[in-house]
């Protein structure tokens, strides 16, 4: 396994990222000035616990925050909080979210090949239904799904079949960079790995630049170049992941890292003989 | 081996499933069997759909409603089985427990038997001590909602051991939380097991958290036990969908190979195939595998595995 060159352009920069939001009065911090480069093709695990502002930095990034968000988040040079409408749309193609839950977020009443069309018809990436099927059914097949799932409502699929639709339709706007907040925490453990070796591939033969949000440390082992450890709103640790996750100077992370269950550690330490 | 008598004994269970107005009823769970024994910890572990919660659920008679016990026995020293009392649950959601609108300490008292309501409050402050809250008496005033989800899970453990019972089923107990907050949880488990001679039956999924905890497993697929025995036996698993299993799962250490999922997914209900239900899935699966229906097949210390491949000789076959 290679890694990505870590000498290629930053895609995305985030400096002193702040979301605050502020409801009847109250004001609350969640991310209290995150600072980082994303270079391209390589994935970013953003790691912490649930409170620790990991999603509600997700979504500022992607300019879903646009009142609560403060800093500036360069993708290639161009400040998303501030873009004009055409910048952002363009945006809004290159960067797509892909969410933890995919039955909550596909139409229920969508066969699979429809929902994927819909996208590529409204980001004009094909000009007539008959021409956006078929391109939905290459997007099908990017994911490993064949032609017989385009038919299919998203009940009648799997939960690993519905997280490839959900990808698929996140990749087929023509996104270079994907943000997944827990993909892969819905699903079972089997389908899980086939999912992220998925999303590893997709890094691989089409250079998609990832951050994967999540809690897991072992899945960020098997996933992220570079890793963001987040507690209560602030950056605890941040680096290449082999230095944050083999040699941990925060005592937060050695603390998440102590946590992590182990099969063969476990065994090895309750049955050596 | 020493084996003192279980407190709990499953044999066959077989539950079905009838759908309302269907001719047929559907197999959810086929031919478990366990014992609980008092001190130990029994993980039953599956993927969902695998009819680990609905065995669970069968113990204390709280099968989800069109479900029933269609044959098999459940056997249990007296008065465990009896008034909710010898049985307890936790859940994955304290939320289905704990009720909104009243004090955690009154639902801890509530779930007391007689006898120790007479000193609730000394009982109470030792129940809410034992799940480790160092402040016993503001979390007694607290309502649920003032409490993070990780103390609610141990105020709910709380309210399940103020019945003083003898089992303890989990269900998921720590699946909803944070991994620190787990590391806690199942530590603290651990240790009532130990201290209070209590018998514990884990459902999980997370093997992980098995090879933590637990003395013995019990790894169902498709409603059918594939492999159990003591937990050590996750060094050397003899299923190949155990085997599959701990491939698929990501691991920190740095020389950790590849992840590998397992190809397919776990069969609906109703649509389970014939033969071993593992077998569409099986890199191991040879034509006979498609018709008969494996047994479990024993080992030593107590292994036991169901699989046409890899099942352990019958004694009449080592024996010449």
């Amino acid at each position: 396994m290679t890694a990505p060159a870590a000498d290629s352009p930053v895609l995305l920069r985030a400096e002193d990222v702040r979301v605050v939001y502020r409801r009847a009065g109250r004001r609350t911090e969640a991310v209290k000035g995150v600072t980082f480069d994303l270079r391209e093709g390589r994935c970013l695990g953003i790691v912490g616990e649930s409170g620790s502002g990991k999603s509600s930095l997700a979504r500022a990034l992607l300019g879903l925050e646009p009142d609560a968000a403060t800093g500036r988040v360069l993708f290639r040079g161009r400040d998303v909080l501030t873009m004009d409408r055409d910048a952002r749309a363009a945006f809004r193609r290159e960067a797509q979210m892909v969410f933890q839950d995919p039955l909550g977020s596909l139409n229920p009443r969508m066969r699979a090949g429809d929902a994927l069309a819909e996208v590529l018809l409204v980001h004009g990436r094909a000009r007539t239904r008959r021409e956006a099927a078929e391109q939905a059914s290459e997007w099908l097949s990017v994911v490993g799904l064949d032609a017989d799932y385009a038919p299919r409502y998203p009940h009648e699929l799997s939960g690993g079949q519905r997280q490839r639709v959900n990808l698929a339709r996140s990749l087929c706007t023509g996104a270079t960079f994907l943000i997944a907040d827990e993909p892969v925490s819905a699903l079972d453990v089997s389908v899980q790995a086939r999912i992220l070796n998925l999303m590893k591939d997709l890094q691989r033969t089409r250079g998609i630049t990832w951050i994967l949000i999540g809690h897991d440390l072992a899945v960020m082992r098997a996933m992220a170049d570079d890793l963001l450890v987040m507690q209560s709103g602030g950056c605890v640790e941040s680096g290449p992941a082999s230095a944050v996750l083999f040699a941990p100077r925060h005592p937060y992370t050695r603390t998440l890292l102590s946590s992590v269950p182990d099969v063969p550690s476990s065994l090895s330490r309750r049955f050596a003989t | 081996m020493t084996a003192p008598a279980p407190v709990l004994s499953a044999r066959d269970l077989r539950i079905v499933y009838r759908a309302p107005g269907a001719a047929a009823p559907v197999p959810v769970v086929e031919d478990v069997s366990f014992d609980l024994h008092p001190g130990r910890m029994l993980a039953l572990v599956g993927e969902s759909g695998c009819g680990k919660s609905v065995t669970a659920a069968a113990l204390g008679g709280l099968l989800p409603r069109g479900m029933e016990l269609a044959s098999g026995r459940i056997d249990a020293a007296p008065g465990v089985l009896r008034a909710g009392r010898g049985l307890a649950y936790v859940f994955q959601d304290p939320g289905e427990c704990l009720d909104p609108v009243f004090r955690v300490g009154r639902q801890i008292v509530e779930a007391m038997p007689p006898a120790d309501r007479r000193h609730s409050a000394d009982r109470l402050r030792a129940l809410l001590v034992q799940v480790g809250f160092h402040d016993p008496d503001r979390v007694a005033r607290s309502y649920p909602h003032q409490l993070s989800g990780g103390m609610q899970q141990r105020a709910m453990l709380a309210m399940a051991l103020a019945g003083r019972p003898r089992i303890l089923v989990a269900d998921e107990p720590t699946t909803a939380l944070d991994v620190t907050v787990q590391a806690r949880l199942l530590r603290l488990l651990a240790d009532l097991q130990r201290s209070g001679n209590l018998a514990v039956l884990l459902i999980t999924h997370n093997l992980g958290v098995v090879a933590e905890v637990a003395d013995d497993l019990l790894v169902m697929y498709a409603g059918r036990a594939v492999e159990s025995g003591p937990v050590s036996l996750l060094s050397s698993p003899r299923h190949p969908y155990v085997e599959g299993l701990l491939r698929a799962l990501p691991r920190l250490a740095p020389d950790a190979p590849p992840l590998e999922g397992i190809p397919g997914q776990v069969p609906a209900l109703g649509r389970r195939p014939a033969g071993c239900p593992f077998h569409p899935r099986c890199p191991l699966a040879r034509p006979g595998c498609a018709t008969a229906v494996p047994h479990p097949t024993r080992g030593p210390a107590g292994h036991t595995v169901a699989c046409h491949v890899r099942a352990f000789p019958s004694p009449s076959e080592s024996t010449p």
